[in-house]
């Protein structure tokens, strides 16, 4: 039974029709997903499902292991090859309760875990010093990455160190619009994938033209639409160490960052 | 002998510390929830209940509350043991913020904009001190709206992840449009208490299960 509506409960297999159109029972136009192998832990379904954000989409092909600490490569690898179709159509949907939901019936378990490696991953590849090293290790293959890495992490490093507490906003997440937040982004997708979808796909498959363009969006933890509109990424500032204090009216913020990356950066250099 | 005073000396000094920590710290406990849940009602409802002050101003305006506000040492008795928690009200969680929701409201584009900025930062700020600074959480529901959206799934799951004991509150319960079935379909793992912090209704059950899950 993979699809229930939330309003009357009634059942729809998967890929019926009468859904497209709401429930036909009670008109009710939210349904939640359950994979048939729910109890199944292996089961790659559930990750999908379970990603309520909109970034997880890429785990859906092969997170099945949670176990491992750097989720990136393996996420992207699957994800955008095999799903592009399917994870194009959920992130539209944007209303991913459904899918939630089923997960949540599923396992807990798994999910947390899912979930929590996936934070930690990102959250290395944030820092820009861990996506750096990936990507040394990798080699040329990722062109994009390399450049865009530097860009982002040159803004927030340097600026922090030098000012101290609050350093000032930094072109990587200003991103005054689309571009900066296309610069972080592919940043953050771990580098390896991140190229892979700029240099092969995009040409072939206008839908993953479009799932770059929705993602790319989403990962970027602030998106400043025009003064006084504002799209947040939620799991994206959840994510942040730095924490941001200020909005400043030319597009850019102030963050607040960790006192240990002062250090960390000038090694760095 | 020396070395047997110096042991001793630290060994109570240990005894001292971990009292200190298990029983006296009070447990920090975010409120969460989308704009306009009456997060900022139930902080005022259990604020004053047990210390005689409010915590911040409510408004049908969404976004009224922009900073997290905290309200320390609430002291809360149940059933002859007390419970000592820091309230700390946040403001709404959402994706999207724009200035044009203000204007409905009698509100000035130019106040409308900057009220749009603060909410945003405020957003921002939510979502790091649920990263850094909460023990738990209550996440508050408009029990009259779908609780089947995007941030709530997104947040409820960041806080499972986190391990944190979290409550659901079903609020506004005091309206005919109230369902607090729904509500509890949507988190079936997590207890869903229904309350009206406005009316005062049904806050017994509320304190005890804060200090069920808070204690």
């Amino acid at each position: 039974m993979p699809h229930q509506c939330t309003g009357c409960g009634e059942v729809f297999e998967d890929g019926s029709k009468e859904m497209l159109s709401g429930c036909p029972e009670c008109g009710g136009n939210k349904f939640q997903f359950r994979p048939k192998g729910a109890d199944i832990p292996d089961d790659p379904t559930p990750p999908d499902a379970g990603v309520d954000e909109p970034v997880p989409d890429s785990d859906d092909p092969d997170p099945p292991d949670p176990g491992g600490d750097d989720p990136v490569p393996d996420r992207d690898d699957g994800a955008v090859a095999g799903t592009v179709g399917r994870a194009t159509t959920r992130v539209r949907d944007a209303a991913d309760p459904a899918t939630d939901d089923g997960e949540i019936i599923d396992a807990d378990a798994r999910r947390d875990n899912g979930s929590v490696d996936e934070d930690d991953a990102q959250a290395s590849a944030r820092t820009g010093l861990a996506s750096r090293e990936d990507v040394r290790d990798v080699g040329e293959p990722r062109t994009g990455p390399a450049g865009s890495d530097p860009d982002e992490s040159g803004p927030g490093d340097s600026e922090p160190a030098g000012s101290g507490t609050a350093g000032s906003g930094s072109a990587g997440h200003t991103g005054a619009g689309p571009d900066g937040a296309a610069d972080g982004r592919s940043d953050r997708p771990p580098a390896g994938e991140g190229d892979r979808v700029e240099s092969e796909p995009d040409d072939e498959d206008p839908d993953l033209t479009e799932l770059r363009e929705q993602l790319n969006d989403q990962f970027e933890s602030i998106k400043i639409v025009e003064p006084g509109e504002y799209e947040l990424n939620l799991m994206e500032l959840y994510d942040r160490e730095e924490y941001i204090i200020a909005l400043q009216e030319n597009g850019r913020y102030v963050i607040q960052v960790p006192d240990q990356w002062i250090g960390s950066d000038l090694d760095d250099r | 002998m020396f070395m047997g005073i110096l042991t001793d000396l630290r060994s109570s000094i240990s005894r001292a510390t971990s009292s200190l920590f298990t029983g006296g710290e009070p447990k920090r406990i975010g409120i969460y929830g989308p704009p306009n849940a009456g997060k900022t009602t139930l902080a005022n409802r259990i604020a004053r209940d047990w210390t005689g002050d409010a915590v911040g101003p409510e408004s049908h305006v969404p976004h009224e509350t922009r900073r997290a506000r905290r309200k320390e040492n609430v002291e809360i008795k149940r059933n002859g043991k007390s419970v000592t928690i820091d309230v700390v009200d946040t403001p709404g969680v959402t994706t999207k913020v724009d200035y044009k929701q203000f204007l409905e409201h009698d509100i000035e584009k130019e106040d409308a904009v900057r009220r749009s900025r603060e909410a945003t930062e405020g957003v921002a700020e939510a979502m790091h001190w649920l990263r850094e600074d909460v023990d738990g959480v209550i996440y508050v529901l408009d029990a009259t709206e779908d609780p089947f959206t995007q941030v709530n799934t997104m947040l409820v799951g960041i806080i499972e992840s986190q391990d944190l004991p979290v409550l659901i509150f079903a609020n506004k319960i005091d309206l005919d449009e109230a369902s607090v079935q729904r509500v509890s379909n949507a988190f079936p793992q997590h207890e869903t208490v229904p309350l009206s912090a406005l009316e005062g209704d049904n806050m017994d059950e509320v304190y005890d299960k804060i200090a069920e899950y808070f204690g």
